[in-house]
């Protein structure tokens, strides 16, 4: 049978939207690792560290999900911007669930890593 | 840092459509919600220590249209509740609500009111079976069954055919249809969630 051609050029950027999604609640994790950081600094540092560009709408509801998972807790600080902002930080539950995606992430990419060998470096 | 009047109306008007699509949320929440996202916008606006319209409008277009943002409050909220608690009453909300936003939606909150009723019918018949000796199955003749719950005055013409045991079939009847529907509705909740995520962020990428 032959393949629509519209969906199987669509492919590429489908499989890069999953592999985001599943790399965006491990990079918010480990955005906090080394302290509380409010929204606009987690966003930024996903932009400054990762590459990992989404959008400021996209950020919000999943740090309201990690929260109501357990695995960040948030709270208010008063700024000398002169409003309050809402910082969040890692619960014990989330810093045990950031190492075991960051385990299970290199051990995933150093393996594929020999596999994708033969294929030269990425251009 | 300085807001100008032009800057808070826009501002408040986004919020009020922000806060408009989280009716059903704890007000506590919703109000949380509003307070983060006001403080995100006067951050990003007011970077040089005034927040001008043009700052406010570029970060609005940032957040994204006001309903669908509220939208994914309100459904990562419900599914993060259905899949934590895992109660009936919490999935049914969540099913609920994306019955509202698609007709696949529709028909898991069909197939989860339906596998609740049998699942409680099932517990109840086992519950008052002690009680009420006309709850039971029921034999009419002609080969047709009943289940009777002895609900109302209406006795069946017939022979009951469980007798006591009716409790632990019961039982055993009601909590597996109610862990089935459980276990159907919390897999459709997370293959919805991928799905919808996968598309926010697709929409997000830059």
């Amino acid at each position: 049978m032959r393949r629509d051609d519209s969906r199987e050029s669509d492919a590429p950027d489908k499989w890069e939207v999953q592999l985001r999604k599943g790399c965006l609640e491990l990079a918010i994790l480990a955005s906090l690792w080394s302290g509380r950081l409010y929204g606009l600094e987690i966003i930024r540092r996903l932009e400054s560290e990762s590459k990992l560009t989404v959008s400021e709408g996209t950020v919000y509801p999943l740090l309201s999900r990690l929260k109501a998972l357990g695995l960040v807790q948030s709270e208010w600080v008063e700024s000398e911007a002169g409003h309050p902002r809402k910082y969040y930080a890692l619960t014990p539950a989330g810093k045990q669930r950031a190492l075991e995606m960051a385990r299970i992430w290199s051990r995933f990419s150093s393996s594929l890593d020999l596999l994708l060998a033969p294929l030269g470096p990425a251009k | 840092m300085t807001i100008s009047n032009d800057s808070r109306q826009m501002i408040d008007a986004y919020l009020e459509q922000v806060r408009k699509g989280l009716r059903g949320l704890r007000e506590e929440d919703a109000r949380e919600i509003v307070e983060e996202l006001r403080s995100h916008i006067l951050d990003r606006a007011g970077s040089g220590g005034e927040v001008t319209p043009a700052g406010v409008g570029s970060a609005l277009a940032a957040l994204g249209d006001p309903e669908a943002l509220a939208s994914g409050y309100m459904t990562d909220d419900f599914l993060a509740r259905a899949e934590s608690t895992r109660m009936p009453w919490t999935i049914l909300r969540a099913a609920f609500h994306w019955a509202t936003l698609s007709v696949k939606g529709f028909f898991v909150l069909l197939f989860c009111v339906v596998g609740y009723m049998f699942g409680g019918a099932f517990f109840l018949a086992a519950l008052i079976k002690p009680f009420n000796p006309k709850v039971g199955l029921w034999m009419l003749g002609n080969d047709t069954y009943s289940l009777a719950l002895g609900m109302t005055d209406y006795k069946p013409q017939g022979h009951e055919l469980l007798g006591w045991y009716l409790i632990p079939i019961g039982c055993a009847l009601g909590g597996g249809t109610i862990l089935l529907t459980t276990h159907f509705a919390l897999w459709s909740i997370r293959r919805f969630r991928q799905a919808r995520s996968a598309a926010r962020i697709g929409r997000g990428l830059r």
